[in-house]
């Protein structure tokens, strides 16, 4: 892997307020041009590893490296960052806000204008341009907080919680944006507790749980390192067979099918010849990939 | 920098265009000048007429006297000539009818002749005139009053007692010329015993003499008062603008752009660009009115003039201003950054305030013995500098040294209290919202 592939890299990262440790030792490597998910249960220090890589808080040791250099104030400009924590000027109009935000990135002029038409049009939002943001719905808003992110054509994005408080319709909005913007070879980092959100646009994850890595890696590898041991089932009859321990460790059950997670060292054949024998009539028998969500809470219960 | 100029030209621009604006900036001077016009015009309204009072002279020398003091308390008060023969004896004829004014309270006497009347019968007569309502009050003048000054005054309305020492300041200049006269002291003698003094301070400095330091005294007196409304109206609005960011979330946005220090800096300059802009705006347009009333007053021949100032004092005096200002204006932002809310940002104010009445007062000491000891550090401590250094520069100008330390420990304060907000400030935010206590905020500078 060439240096320059490299967005993001921290190396042990740590950082403390007074007693509380919030970052413990911390390496991880961001590559370009993929999505980076930082995963992570509240109060995991996924918020304040993002302060970190946005130089609004120093680390107490260990170095972060971006773009191939040590973080100062100049690469601020290169780097898009929507906080969870986020908000607007509610007497500021919204061209005006957007202005102001890129002027704070350097970026001004004619370019911005141009720009600002174009990042409403897209999020749909261009008769409001001359609006109040106190104007707006919290929805609205919450797409020009994104724009401000954007706007400036950063190299490096970073979205804290982008989607939350959303209705669907523009989560898909904005997960579109968000993948485009990955095709034309934006590196993002993309910071959320909504493992079903993550799992759908992710390249690499990295788990954090009480301030530290619990997994590091792309999001296939560590799918295919868990294997495929369970199995989706809608049938009539078997009872009993999924009572076996032997053969199968726990059962969760769905609407109108069931999940059940194989034992150690069971065979999903074995399960199948079983279910067979006993006279049941089977509507679906397939193998699963665990989630994403399975393999959190499974990582985390291992990592406690 | 770009950035900085960006964040001033936020602040600057959205505060300017706001209603709020425009609206205190007219509406301030009318209040003020209602302020000024209103007790002026209610003092002036005549509450009835002239005051009607007797005067039952016992000595019988003292009325045309007391006529006279009320004749020339007037013709002082019109600041008029001295009247020419024949004008003062038409003024006396006016006076003998009865009526003469005194500012804003006017007197009608009557001379009551004892006519063979016991003074207990007089004094029977008087009180049934006053009973019937056609006096206000009578005077009595025992025969030997120029010797005991001890009269009596009898009235309706004892709680007047604006009208009571008007008779006493009359009584007093009256018998004293009878006891003048009595003497043998010729008319122009006397006259001349009574012209008033006039008292001229006049400054000697290096240069020589210079008449009027008066003038300079009124114009700092001027600028600590334009400082003090200045920080009461904006200090506000410092404390608010930086609140805003953590109130409306906008900070960490912020911070992942620009310094804490540079927006901080932003702001601080923005808002008081803002409060300049008021400043001059309402400057102007009383310069503007104060020249043509100046040039109003001089085309009917009244002396009426702008005091001479040197022109360095001009200089020291903005210096000194925007000192004072930003001293006050980063306490307000230093607040501002501790806390998380207006409402808590308005209760932690309030010692500023109080620091800033008592620094005000200073003058006072400082105008006294402008260069004691007390006079010098209260010239440098950066919190009273401004208005007591300018009273020493007016008064006793001090070595330039000690001036231009005074700016640079003030200037300085600026910087280090801006940068100390600007940490508090980060730290703040990143913790959990919570209003910081001034250990807490100590703590917070030194990590981060």
């Amino acid at each position: 892997m060439a240096v320059n592939d490299i967005t993001v890299k921290l190396d042990r990262v740590h950082k403390s307020f007074g007693e509380f440790t919030a970052v413990k030792e911390l390496s991880l490597t961001v590559r370009a041009g993929r999505v980076f998910g930082l995963l992570g249960p509240n109060g995991a220090g996924k918020t304040t590893s993002i302060r970190m890589i946005v130089n609004i808080t120093a680390p107490d040791s260990g170095s972060i490296e971006l773009f191939g250099s040590k973080i100062n104030s100049e690469l601020q400009n290169r780097i898009g960052y929507l906080p969870e924590e986020r908000g607007l000027y509610r007497r500021m109009k919204v061209a005006d806000q957007l202005r102001f935000f890129a002027e704070l990135k350097n970026v001004r002029g004619k370019v911005v204008e141009a720009k600002i038409d174009e990042w409403l049009a897209r999020v749909k939002l261009s008769e409001w341009k001359h609006k109040r943001s106190m104007e707006l719905s919290k929805g609205m808003q919450q797409k020009i907080q994104f724009i401000t992110a954007v706007l400036h054509d950063p190299e490096l994005l970073i979205l804290d919680e982008p989607f939350s408080g959303l209705d669907p319709i523009n989560v898909e909005l904005l997960k579109e944006i968000v993948l485009d913007l990955k095709r034309n070879g934006k590196t993002i980092i993309f910071s959320t507790h909504q493992m079903e959100v993550a799992e759908k646009i992710c390249d690499d994850i990295c788990l954090l749980n009480r301030s530290q890595k619990v997994f590091e890696g792309s999001l296939r590898e560590i799918k295919s390192s868990f294997g495929r041991n369970a199995v989706a089932i809608r049938c009539e009859g078997g009872d009993g067979v999924l009572d076996d321990p032997a053969l199968v460790s726990k059962v969760v059950l769905h609407a109108d099918e069931a999940q059940a997670l194989l034992a150690q060292g069971a065979d999903a054949q074995v399960l199948l010849r079983r279910l067979i024998d006993s006279g049941a009539r089977i509507g679906k028998f397939e193998m699963m990939e665990p989630s994403l969500n399975d393999i959190f809470i499974t990582k985390v219960t291992e990592h406690e | 920098m770009r950035k900085f100029l960006a964040i001033v030209k936020r602040e600057y621009w959205q505060r300017v265009r706001a209603r709020m604006f425009i609206v205190s900036t007219i509406l301030l001077p009318v209040v003020m000048s209602l302020f000024g016009v209103v007790p002026a015009v209610i003092l002036s309204i005549e509450t009835g007429g002239p005051l009607r009072v007797a005067v039952a002279d016992g000595t019988g020398k003292m009325y045309p006297h007391l006529q006279d003091a009320f004749r020339d308390e007037e013709s002082q008060d019109e600041d008029s000539p001295p009247a020419s023969q024949d004008a003062r004896q038409e003024e006396l004829n006016q006076a003998r009818r009865g009526v003469t004014g005194m500012g804003s309270k006017s007197f009608q006497l009557t001379e009551v002749k004892a006519d063979g009347r016991s003074p207990e019968q007089v004094k029977a007569d008087l009180d049934r005139q006053l009973l019937a309502k056609q006096l206000d009050g009578y005077l009595i003048l025992p025969p030997n009053f120029i010797t005991t000054s001890e009269a009596e005054f009898f009235t309706n309305n004892p709680g007047d007692m604006l009208s009571k020492g008007i008779l006493q300041r009359m009584l007093n200049r009256a018998v004293r010329q009878q006891r003048l006269v009595e003497a043998n002291v010729a008319p122009e003698t006397r006259k001349e015993l009574f012209k008033t003094v006039e008292l001229q301070a006049v400054k000697i400095g290096a240069a020589g003499e210079e008449r009027d330091s008066g003038g300079s005294f009124v114009l700092v007196f001027g600028v600590g008062f334009i400082m003090y409304l200045a920080i009461l109206m904006y200090g506000q609005v410092v404390l608010g603008a930086v609140i805003e960011e953590k109130e409306t979330r906008i900070a960490e946005i912020l911070f992942s752009s620009v310094r804490p220090f540079t927006l901080m800096m932003g702001k601080l300059v923005g808002v008081s660009l803002v409060a300049m802009t008021q400043l001059v705006i309402w400057g102007t347009a009383f310069a503007a009115f104060a020249l043509y009333g100046v040039g109003l007053l001089e085309s009917r021949g009244v002396p009426a003039h702008i005091p001479s100032i040197p022109f360095s004092h001009y200089i020291y005096f903005g210096l000194f201003f925007l000192l004072g200002y930003f001293i006050y204006a980063t306490i307000y932002a230093l607040v501002g950054s501790m806390v998380t809310t207006a409402q808590e940002g308005g209760q932690l104010a309030m010692p500023i305030i109080l620091v800033l009445v008592v620094s005000f007062y200073l003058f006072l000491p400082v105008s006294r013995s402008p260069d004691s000891t007390f006079s010098f550090w209260v010239s440098m401590l950066p919190f009273s500098a401004p208005v007591a250094m300018l009273v020493r520069i007016v008064t006793q100008t001090p070595p330039f040294w000690q001036i231009a330390l005074s700016l640079f420990i003030g200037f300085g304060s600026v910087l280090l209290i801006m940068w100390f907000a600007s940490r508090v400030y980060r730290v703040g935010m990143l913790m959990y919202g919570k209003r910081a206590s001034i250990p807490e905020a100590w703590r917070w500078v030194r990590q981060v």
